[in-house]
């Protein structure tokens, strides 16, 4: 039997996947992983991850060995060490494979000039689905598990360490983006050029009450001038909603399921990851695209 | 027909423009589309409806691209009037005792009326789904009747009960679960209408007509007791 536990928690600890899909007309917000490109790579080191990953928002946790071994891989510009078993402390890194053995503990301490990192266990963490997916909503208390995880929440490893090989690949070093080229939005016409100037002209900055329901952007106010209450419709993470306050919001994977500000642009697919990692004092532009 | 046509929605999305006005018709012919389209067997991730648009997600723009042309096509034959209905007729109970109704005073206050002819009202009419949103499970229901038409709650509630009845501007709700909210709470249901045990995990699906019939405390005590799965609910108090 192998078992790993959550000896110290970090923050906003969550099990993600790729996203919980076909049920948004039911309510049910798609979630997944913030940043989806590094829980592509951890695939790479990781193949049997059974599509549980363990989120983290800049404090990354401890998670200790119960019983066995597990092979692990974290993702993220994080830094961590692993207190083993005899006492002596070691150095690792992400994208590198990490072999866990009984009262090993991985202590992975904090996010870099970046957001969330992710921890991948080989053979997944022995969850069911719920609804088809494995993420967690926990303002809508939905997931395999429905809450942050806590101190104490321990996992059984369906499976032993395939191959003691040390695997790695190079870090992906992904270049810090504060520019971004967005789509226009449904309510695009709501805006008067001189508030569209605003948006695409001036800086916006990256507030503290992000999360992963949106990122709050603090700037100049940008108005409409018909409404800033439409009647509620579907939305999609990196939709940018404008309430009447003027400060954007970026929507993001535990979108609510519909929406009823006019949503003035919207990001590209791959930009939600990107935007994501941005810590709150980031500068970001943006660029309006209007061929697409 | 209502529908205006076929919006880009981003690089993945789409959007069903049926207008900018809400009413029964439109909504009729939104969740006329929303089926046929379901049903079409596209590579869709979501498909979202809403009073008076449908928003569709695909994984990426080619596919989205790629699928267009069906969609528009689809919606060039739809016709509401056609509509051979899979939705289903609920009778559900309901407790409109004080200790469940937080805002009965203050709608009869507001409208100058009884307890019972707000009960009266509020079980008169054979409700319409517009759609499922604001939370998993949530359906928006309406019209009610033009005397219980109420505004949203000036300051809305940090905990609403779970299975909450609420009213606001022309629609009625159900809360299914503990949450914030700014309805006006008139009663509550004895059971849970969303199960994630159940593959198909919400009680009401757009479309469905719902009405409500009082019960008394008793009775609310005596179903609440039976803990009704999904599909218990949809023999007892469905047709």
């Amino acid at each position: 039997m192998n078992s790993l536990v959550i000896s110290r928690t970090g923050t906003h600890l969550t099990v993600q996947d790729f996203g919980r899909f076909h049920y948004q007309h039911l309510g049910v917000s798609p979630s997944g992983a913030m940043d989806q490109r590094i829980i592509k790579e951890l695939e790479k080191i990781i193949p049997l991850h059974h599509n549980q990953f363990i989120e983290f928002a800049y404090v990354g946790p401890s998670i200790k060995i119960k019983e066995g071994s597990v092979k692990v891989c974290v993702g993220g510009n994080c830094n961590m060490n692993i207190q083993k078993n005899n006492g002596t402390q070691i150095i690792c890194h992400p994208y590198k494979s990490i072999n866990l053995f009984a009262g090993d503990e991985l202590n992975i301490h904090n996010t870099i000039d970046s957001v969330y990192g992710y921890i991948a266990v080989e053979h997944g963490l022995g969850l069911d689905p719920c609804l088809k997916s494995f993420s967690t909503d926990t303002k809508a208390g939905i997931g395999s598990i429905n809450r942050s995880l806590e101190v104490d929440d321990t996992f059984e490893i369906q499976g032993d360490v395939s191959s003691w090989d040390h695997l790695s690949i190079p870090n992906p070093d992904y270049k810090k983006e504060t520019n971004f080229k967005v789509y226009p939005g449904p309510q695009l016409q709501f805006f008067t050029d001189q508030a569209l100037q605003s948006f695409i002209g001036s800086a916006f900055t990256v507030s503290a009450q992000s999360d992963r329901m949106g990122i709050r952007l603090k700037g100049e106010a940008i108005l409409s001038n018909e409404s800033h209450d439409i009647l509620s419709e579907g939305i999609l993470p990196g939709s940018i909603q404008v309430p009447s306050d003027g400060q954007p919001i970026v929507l993001m994977r535990d979108i609510p399921c519909t929406g009823g500000y006019p949503k003035i642009a919207i990001l590209k697919e791959e930009d939600i990851s990107k935007i994501s990692q941005l810590p709150p004092g980031s500068q970001i532009t943006f660029d309006l695209q209007t061929i697409y | 027909m209502y529908f205006k046509g076929i919006n880009s929605y981003g690089d993945r999305g789409m959007l069903l423009d049926f207008g900018d006005d809400s009413s029964k018709p439109i909504s009729l012919e939104v969740n006329k589309a929303f089926s046929t389209i379901s049903n079409l067997g596209l590579p869709l991730l979501n498909i979202i409806p809403s009073f008076n648009k449908i928003v569709i997600i695909f994984e990426n723009s080619e596919i989205r691209d790629q699928n267009k042309e069906k969609i528009t096509l689809e919606m060039n034959e739809i016709k509401p009037q056609s509509h051979k209905s899979t939705n289903k007729t609920w009778k559900i109970p309901a407790c409109y005792d004080e200790s469940f109704a937080l805002d009965l005073k203050l709608i009869q206050r507001l409208h100058q009326i009884t307890k019972e002819e707000i009960i009266n009202l509020h079980t008169s009419e054979n409700y319409y789904t517009y759609y499922i949103g604001f939370m998993p499970g949530f359906p928006y229901l309406g019209d009610i009747p033009s005397q219980l038409i109420t505004p949203r709650l000036a300051t809305p509630r940090i905990k609403i009960p779970a299975r909450s009845i609420g009213i606001a501007k022309n629609h009625t709700c159900i809360y299914p679960k503990i949450s914030p909210g700014g309805w006006n709470i008139i009663g509550q249901i004895p059971f849970d209408i969303f199960d994630l045990q159940n593959p198909n995990p919400s009680l009401f699906l757009p479309g469905d007509k719902v009405s409500f019939y009082s019960v008394s405390n008793k009775e609310f005590q005596q179903i609440q007791k039976k803990h009704f799965s999904i599909n218990e609910l949809i023999k007892e108090y469905s047709s």
